[in-house]
């Protein structure tokens, strides 16, 4: 249902934020934010609530349970009035009649021409606007500089190929005890569509086409990253729960500092830096099989108003989007991990911030959003044909095992895509 | 006899009213009740009836679609994948359940300061939830965190470390034990009450004659604890048809999706893919199935003699 399962890790509570009731035509909008958004939302929302102006009521949803939570609070008359959405879900949202369209606010902001692309394409449904880019999420690899140091591998060179991503795991390995060259989360789908599918982007493949209407789980590019994988669980650099691994662990197994490499992404950056701040961790692209390559997930949210909401809050919450968009909210966002929309500030917002920060964006500027109607049912889905697959291949103990996962995969993912159009 | 119809007669007086005031008044005190069925059944279960004729995205307008729902299923092999890993999983975990618990039940039935000690032991994973016994069960089936797979390593039983949850009959294996552990208990004390309620000279009648101890099993508790059996039998089968917490949290319905049960299908349609009215239908079906198997089961189990 989600990209990436961080729910477990993260608040499941929600947080109310208050602030003293502002003076004059004083609105107060209730907001949701996905969990992902747990790092980057409250310090956003303390910040504007300190203005005295507006207030914003923010609630923070399980990643897992905000499409159905919305959907029947929405029934029941009571959506929340504004919603930073998993931009995945922006199309089907506004198509379902949910969304107010917001064309006229986002081309009247004097920098539209800098936000994100990617959001905006996303965000607009028959050449209207119901969602504008809100939060940056890229995908890349960690690395854990302190175990690079202990095996003597040189701590500021991060791997970029999949041969030194391997041999760099198979060095840390050496070191037992607990101790793992790499780890990702086997059983998740929403993980793996996040840092999995860029090493396969990455070698110019793909494994769904561009139109979301073909399966290419058979692709050589799929078959040979899913092969890599392979080799390294089999050599036993990756921890047995892996396999089992339905995204409870995803942040966790890094943050943790027994593993030497983990694909992981932009919030993993806030979630690090405000949790762990002794853990001495690099970033790096997620590369291809050749020097040289490298992709991201273009993932994040866009910020969409409810079509119920009443027009004497439109203000208030046009007021909390640009503060968001002003340096002071994008400074903010970025210090807790999300990428930056707003292309023309980016100068100032990195000024002072060390070069991951910089590496988040640039991956995701180079990044790719696979969009296709039934995404749930073949990405997200713990039972889906993607995640099925992969698990399957990735722990084959033979390569007809393996082959034989994918080709029962793919038959699966392009029946569905099939059924769906 | 005579006399009683004769004085019957007499002093009341032939009223054909009274028994229909008398019927009024009745459903004037079940009404609170009937409200409560009305509310909490009827229109939630008609509503489901309703939703399953519709296209109905949990997002935006529902489309009335009349049987296709029902059409569907036959062509869905999830479904029956899901239906025929159900009823596997019913039939060996009300064996071993209703087993474990029948044991329970006759070593704990006499009175006693340390028999009372014990059924409370028996019963107290019962009042767990089944979410935080699945959590609790998830971490000790962890290879990494967790207690089995190393333990089994100490004790020799492998030489590496097994993922329990990666194979299919480990995995299995692993939820069914968890299940008669935490459900047995309750069993066990439906069980107890039907054991308690048999006179004690039946067993000693049958012992002065040397019958053995199977055969006053066979042939004097087992016939005598009749209907709590069926109460038992029921209430484990509808409950083991309905399983989905466990499955969904230990073991994601995996390894390779052989674990989803037929309610964790109905989630995925509904919630997953958001298909609601196809995921009313599924559920409508297993009310029936459901319905069909618990009536087989009480006639059944029908006690004849008491019948008559």
């Amino acid at each position: 249902m989600n990209f990436r399962t961080l729910t477990s890790s993260f608040a499941l509570a929600t947080l109310g934020l208050g602030a003293l009731p502002g003076i004059g035509a004083a609105e107060t909008f209730s907001l949701w934010v996905r969990s992902d958004g747990s790092e980057f939302m409250p310090p956003l929302v303390e910040a504007f609530n300190a203005m005295g102006e507006h207030e914003a009521n923010l609630q923070i949803v399980p990643v897992d349970e905000l499409v159905q939570r919305y959907a029947i609070a929405s029934a029941g008359g009571s959506a929340p009035d504004a919603l930073s959405l998993d931009l995945i879900y922006t199309p089907a949202f506004a198509e379902a009649g949910q969304l107010r369209d917001m064309t006229d606010f986002a081309q009247g902001l004097p920098y539209f021409d800098s936000l994100s692309p990617a959001h905006l394409s996303v965000g607009t449904v028959n050449d209207r606007i119901f969602g504008v880019p809100f939060s940056g999420d890229a995908s890349f690899l960690l690395w854990n500089k302190d175990l690079y140091e202990q095996v003597g591998l040189d701590p500021e060179a991060g791997p970029t190929t999949w041969a030194e991503i391997a041999d760099h795991a198979s060095a840390i390995s050496e070191l037992g005890d607990e101790t793992y060259g790499f780890y990702f989360s086997g059983n998740c789908g929403g993980c793996n569509i996040f840092t999995f599918a860029p090493l396969i982007w990455a070698t110019g493949d793909s494994m769904l086409s561009e139109d979301g209407r073909t399966a290419m789980l058979d692709s050589d590019g799929t078959v040979a990253a899913i092969d890599f994988y392979r080799g390294m669980v089999n050599e036993g650099l990756v921890p047995a729960g892996s396999q089992t691994d339905s995204g409870a662990n995803f942040f966790a197994a890094f943050a943790n500092g027994n593993v030497g490499i983990s694909p992981s992404g932009s919030f993993a950056i806030g979630a690090l830096n405000n949790n762990y701040p002794d853990l001495n961790y690099g970033v790096a692209f997620l590369p291809g099989q050749d020097e040289g390559q490298f992709s991201s997930f273009a993932g994040g949210d866009n910020f969409v108003i409810s079509a119920g909401t009443d027009d004497s809050k439109i203000p208030a919450i046009e007021a909390f989007i640009e503060f968001a968009y002003s340096l002071e909210g994008q400074q903010i966002l970025v210090a807790n991990g999300a990428v930056p929309v707003r292309s023309d500030l980016a100068e100032d917002v990195f000024e002072g911030l060390d070069e991951r920060y910089l590496i988040s964006a640039e991956a995701m500027a180079n990044g790719r959003t696979p969009y296709t109607t039934v995404f749930n049912d073949i990405i997200n889905s713990r039972n889906g044909p993607w995640i099925t697959t992969l698990n399957r291949a990735f722990f084959a103990e033979s390569e007809e095992e393996m082959m034989q996962a994918i080709e029962d995969g793919q038959a699966e993912m392009q029946a569905i895509i099939d059924a769906a159009y | 006899m005579t006399v009683t119809s004769t004085s019957t007669a007499d002093h009341a007086p032939p009223t054909p009213r009274k028994p229909r005031r008398a019927g009024w008044h009745g459903l004037v005190y079940v009404l609170p009740a009937l409200a409560l069925v009305a509310v909490f059944f009827l229109v939630p279960l008609g509503m489901t009836v309703w939703m399953s004729l519709h296209d109905w995205p949990l997002l935006g307008n529902p489309r009335w679609i009349g049987l296709a729902n029902y059409d569907r299923m036959w062509g869905d092999a999830g479904f029956w994948n899901a239906m025929r890993f159900t009823a596997h999983y019913t039939v060996v975990v009300t064996i071993g359940l209703l087993g474990v618990a029948m044991g329970l039940a006759l070593m704990v039935q006499s009175q006693g300061r340390a028999i009372a000690f014990y059924r409370t032991i028996y019963f107290l994973p019962v009042v767990t939830g089944f979410a935080s016994a699945s959590l609790l069960w998830a971490w000790l089936s962890n290879v990494d965190a967790g207690l089995f797979s190393p333990a089994a390593q100490m004790l020799g039983m492998t030489d590496r470390r097994v993922n329990l949850l990666a194979h299919f009959d480990t995995a299995f294996w692993s939820v069914t034990v968890m299940v008669v552990w935490k459900m047995a208990g309750f069993y066990m004390v439906i069980l107890m009450s039907g054991l308690q309620s048999i006179p004690s000279d039946y067993e000693e009648a049958a012992r002065i004659d040397g019958a053995s101890w199977f055969q006053r099993f066979r042939w004097i508790t087992m016939p005598l604890i009749r209907q709590p059996f069926a109460l038992a039998l029921v209430l484990c089968v509808s409950g083991s048809m309905l399983a989905f917490d466990q499955f969904y949290i230990i073991l994601n319905g995996g390894p390779r999706n052989q674990t989803v049960t037929a309610v964790y299908k109905i989630f995925n349609e509904s919630f997953v893919s958001f298909r609601l009215g196809y995921g009313s239908a599924l559920s409508v079906v297993l009310l029936v199935i459901l319905m069909v198997l618990s009536a087989i089961q009480l006639c059944l189990l029908r006690d004849k003699g008491a019948a008559k």
